[in-house]
């Protein structure tokens, strides 16, 4: 449960009192514990809330009051004719709920005709006509994968490492599985260097069950782009052309300015390779400014890959 | 003075009671004691508490009257278009909905489900980190309602009657009938500029069994003036299973002793076509055809002078 600090503003509470009296009202009576967690408020909170919706009713209407009282840690509540029903779906929780549903169809082991798509078809048609379409289709892997996740099986695994640009057999127990940005990734417990460490599924080349099974263990997830963003890393400030601003989309980055026709980007740097292979896609057009030791790094790749072309390994 | 809270849950339930609509002295009146003295101080604590309704999604609805009291501007709320419709989710339904909103994380649609009358759960195994930006509930309502929208986009204003919105990899895009080019069109969400307008309901019909995927190819490969161009492209042992796997068994076009494959790849957009391959480093070389090759070359050797 979470705890907010400060006073809460009014219209928190309002949208909430609006959907906790027609949830009392239905039950009619509701320990303060559950009514507590369910609707994330302190009991303190809970109470001052309640009392005052107690008070609430209108002399010409006095049917209408709003019968409420708490004893012994349970809270009793009367039926008016009014907030029997909750407030309707706003247009952000509406389509937070399409969303959420359309990206869960997505994901391993969801069932096209099961619960989940009759609850998605019902929701579009109070909704309106549903238009929001997901596609972030899991690697194969990914199954297999959650599978393990969810009773802490080790597995063997053949993983594609960029950095190192080569193949490691390594043994992980995966933790969770999550989505972000068109790619999957696995958060496991890495047995070679005994620490926590994210993969990507789709450079899981084989994988197969150890046997072994570890004790479930909660691991989280970082949100939005914050899990990749690592302030231990190098940076290297790039001068790239008007039609190089993708990179600030797709990479994480400290600083991104305006300079000419192009742009001043800082992009945090995982690894040279990874630094020379988005020189090579950039062109010549771009180049690294700073640090000075990465200045040739597009350069370079480009000279050894030409050489591979010179030599032509097909012959030609 | 009563708390504030007080105040506008008495509002609600009385906009909600009324048969009339009623104006802001009348409210006042019956809401005796609750508002401030003073018109100003009133006045001001009235905007604030219509503001605060419209923010939280009470369909407060206003008229201007006639008669005697012409001119005035009267306020109720239709219960039947403030209560949340049943949606009967079964209990199956309602956990399977439960779990997705888990797994999306995102607190509107949390909201959302305690409204619908689920419990929060604590988050699955699988969860999804999805891109959030505030034109995207407007812009939903707008499909649903067949709305046409306009907005800004690289400094031009568009005319879109929207038949779709699309998270792809990790950009939402809306796509649909461009009123001014005269054809479907995909845009950027994140890339909108200035404010959204959305027009009237009904504005227009969206074809028959639209659908975004295969109006806007998933591979930027394939985005370009011949969708059908394909290069043949030797990739050596280390990333030859990754690539099968990625492109399809159908695409390997030769497979050589030691574990390298052929791989027939799409090139339409040569921009994204050199992104990919570079992406693998030195484990790949294009063999043809030859322009696509000489592309390649020509850029390699552009950027090893450019030191």
């Amino acid at each position: 449960m979470s705890v907010r600090r400060g006073p809460r503003p009014t219209g928190d509470r309002l949208r909430r009192l609006l959907v906790m009296l027609p949830w009392l009202m239905e039950r009619g009576e509701v320990s303060v514990t559950e009514m507590c967690d369910r609707f994330e408020l302190t009991e303190q909170e809970l109470v001052k809330d309640l009392e005052l919706a107690a008070m609430c009713g209108l002399p010409p209407f006095v049917d209408e009051m709003v019968d409420v009282f708490i004893d012994d840690g349970t809270v009793f509540a009367g039926v008016p004719r009014l907030f029997t029903r909750p407030l309707r779906l706003t247009a952000p929780e509406g389509f937070a709920l399409l969303a959420a549903a359309r990206v869960a169809m997505q994901l391993p082991g969801a069932d096209a005709d099961g619960a989940l798509a009759r609850a998605l078809r019902k929701l579009a048609a109070v909704l309106g006509d549903d238009a929001v379409v997901v596609e972030t289709p899991p690697p194969p892997m990914t199954t297999a994968i959650a599978d393990a996740a969810a009773v802490g099986a080790r597995l063997r695994i053949s993983y594609w490492s960029p950095a190192a640009d080569r193949r490691t057999e390594r043994e992980i127990t995966p933790r969770r599985v999550f989505v972000d940005s068109g790619h999957w990734y696995v958060i496991a417990d890495d047995q070679r260097s005994g620490e926590e460490r994210t993969f990507r599924i789709d450079r899981i080349e084989t994988s197969e069950l150890t046997g072994a099974v570890d004790p479930l263990r909660e691991v989280d997830v970082p949100s939005g782009e914050s899990w990749f963003s690592d302030d231990e890393l190098p940076t290297a400030t790039l001068r790239v052309p008007a039609s190089g601003g993708w990179v600030a989309e797709r990479y994480p980055t400290r600083s991104v300015t305006a300079d000419g026709d192009g742009w001043l980007i800082e992009v945090t740097v995982a690894s040279e390779r990874w630094l020379r292979d988005l020189m090579l896609r950039l062109g010549p057009e771009a180049r690294v400014v700073e640090p000075a030791e990465w200045a040739l790094v597009g350069a370079r790749a480009a000279e050894a890959l030409l050489e591979r072309y010179r030599t032509g390994s097909d012959g030609s | 003075m009563a708390d504030a809270l007080e105040r506008i849950t008495n509002l609600v339930a009385l906009l909600m009671a009324t048969r009339a609509p009623l104006t802001q002295e009348q409210i006042v009146f019956e809401l005796e004691g609750q508002y401030p003295a003073g018109d100003a101080a009133q006045r001001g604590a009235f905007e604030r508490d219509k503001a605060l309704l419209r923010e939280i999604g009470v369909p407060l609805e206003s008229e201007v009257l006639s008669g005697g009291d012409a001119g005035r501007t009267a306020y109720r709320i239709d219960r039947g278009r403030y209560e949340l419709a049943d949606l009967h989710l079964t209990a199956d339904e309602q956990a399977a909905l439960q779990l997705a909103v888990a797994a999306a994380r995102l607190a509107d649609a949390q909201f959302g489900l305690l409204k619908l009358g689920g419990d929060r759960s604590s988050a699955p195994v699988v969860v999804a980190n999805i891109p959030e930006l505030p034109s995207l509930p407007a812009l939903r309502e707008a499909t649903a309602r067949r709305s046409e929208v306009s907005f800004g986009y690289r400094g031009s204003q568009r005319r879109l009657q929207p038949y779709s919105l699309l998270l792809r990899e990790r950009f939402w895009y809306v796509i649909g009938h461009d009123v001014d080019k005269q054809e479907v069109r995909t845009y950027r969400v994140d890339r909108l500029e200035g404010d959204l307008d959305i027009g009237a309901p009904g504005a227009f019909e969206r074809p028959e069994g639209f659908d975004p995927r295969t109006t806007f190819p998933s591979d930027p490969k394939l985005i370009g003036e011949e969708p059908a161009a394909r290069a043949q492209v030797l990739v050596d042992e280390p990333r030859a299973a990754a690539i099968e796997r990625e492109l399809g068994a159908d695409a390997v076009l030769e497979r050589r002793p030691g574990g390298a494959i052929v791989a027939e790849v799409p090139c339409a957009n040569l921009d994204a076509f050199r992104s990919w391959l570079f992406g693998l480093g030195e484990h790949a070389e294009v063999l043809g055809p030859p322009d696509v090759r000489a592309d390649v070359i020509e850029w390699l050797q552009a950027l090893a002078v450019a030191r």
